[in-house]
């Protein structure tokens, strides 16, 4: 039972990522379309990381002391400052440990 | 020169390596939890593999586990993950004009590959366009599949002797990784607004636990940008008007 469930799972998942791909649909993405779709990117990736930093249990949680929330504001600077993802992520990511070690 | 074209395969499978490397990084925690997880919650070893191999998808994946060890019917199930993969219909939308036209050999794999994660290093003017940038896709996503089957093989094999690791703030690491990528990208106010309205909405559907929380906070946004990207162009377009119309 849990197999024929993960192979209709696999299925949902390879037919969201594969539909619009497929060349047979018959969708045509014009010039207004194809500007509007260029947005996609940062609407849906934003979409994904803000709920992760300001949500907690449900809750809004705009605290000064949010981990998440010093963690991602040194994201965004250093982001800006130095374009690089690996610094980022290792600057951010060992400033949020060790608040959030410090939290405790 | 065969042995250029060669090294330019090389030099573009490096840079997808290289370019997935911090998202390889940042969800190794998650998919150890994945495999962890499964095994904790009754799966046989088959089952928590062919999660990860085939269904291929972490938000997916955690939320099913435990749906199923709850005996939750299976067509909430289905819908659930339906809804939570909904935004990939974005993705294949977003990149029809790019991928469709490649070769179907090419075009099915790197669709299986769409990921989050795929898709945020997709956004290059040419992207998919010619072997080189499909090469490029290749390596980038392949190499986030494998890494992906890599640690929810660790979490198999750890199985139950790791502590729950839903606590430990893991979900940053792919917050910060998406921060890392966008904001170098938001070049005008279009996609300054486009970045507002969808960390703002986004928020806001959450806490109100929207199903498609995600979906229309991101097509709101894309619509904002959208609108002002017009908005400029016609205020541009009048000024110039009225610039012309002073020389007479």
């Amino acid at each position: 039972m849990t197999l024929l469930t993960i192979l209709l799972l696999a299925t949902i998942t390879f037919l969201t990522r594969y539909l619009f791909l497929h060349p047979k649909l018959p969708i045509k993405i014009g010039d207004k379309m194809e500007s509007f779709l260029s947005f996609s990117s940062p609407a849906v990736l934003t979409a994904i990381w803000v709920p992760i930093v300001f949500i907690r249990d449900h809750q809004l949680d705009i605290a000064p002391s949010n981990p998440y929330l010093i963690g991602a504001t040194i994201a965004v600077i250093t982001a800006k400052l130095t374009r690089s993802v690996y610094l980022t992520l290792i600057i951010s990511s060992t400033i949020f440990a060790l608040v959030k070690l410090y939290m405790h | 020169m065969h042995s250029k074209r060669k090294l330019a395969y090389l030099a573009f499978a490096k840079k997808g390596l290289i370019e997935m490397m911090p998202l390889n990084l940042a969800v190794i925690p998650w998919g150890i939890l994945c495999g962890s997880l499964a095994i904790q919650r009754g799966f046989t070893t088959l089952e928590a593999l062919l999660m990860p191999m085939l269904v291929y998808a972490g938000a997916v994946q955690l939320v099913v586990i435990e749906l199923i060890n709850n005996n939750t019917p299976l067509l909430t199930i289905l819908l659930t993950a339906f809804i939570i993969s909904s935004r990939h219909f974005l993705y294949g939308l977003a990149l029809r004009t790019k991928l469709t036209p490649q070769p179907a050999n090419w075009r099915v794999p790197l669709g299986f590959l769409l990921t989050d994660e795929l898709f945020a290093l997709s956004s290059h003017r040419k992207s998919y366009q010619g072997k080189l940038q499909l090469v490029y896709a290749l390596f980038a996503g392949g190499s986030f599949y494998l890494n992906w089957l890599f640690w929810n093989i660790i979490g198999i094999i750890a199985g139950s002797s790791l502590p729950d690791l839903t606590e430990l703030g893991l979900d940053f690491a792919i917050a910060v990784t998406f921060i890392a990528l966008i904001v170098p990208s938001i070049i005008n106010l279009s996609r300054l607004i486009t970045v507002c309205v969808a960390g703002v909405l986004s928020t806001v559907l959450t806490l109100w636990q929207w199903d498609y929380a995600l979906v229309i906070s991101a097509l709101v946004a894309m619509l904002c940008g959208y609108i002002t990207t017009n908005i400029s162009i016609r205020l541009r377009k009048s000024s110039k008007k009225r610039i012309a119309n002073s020389d007479i």
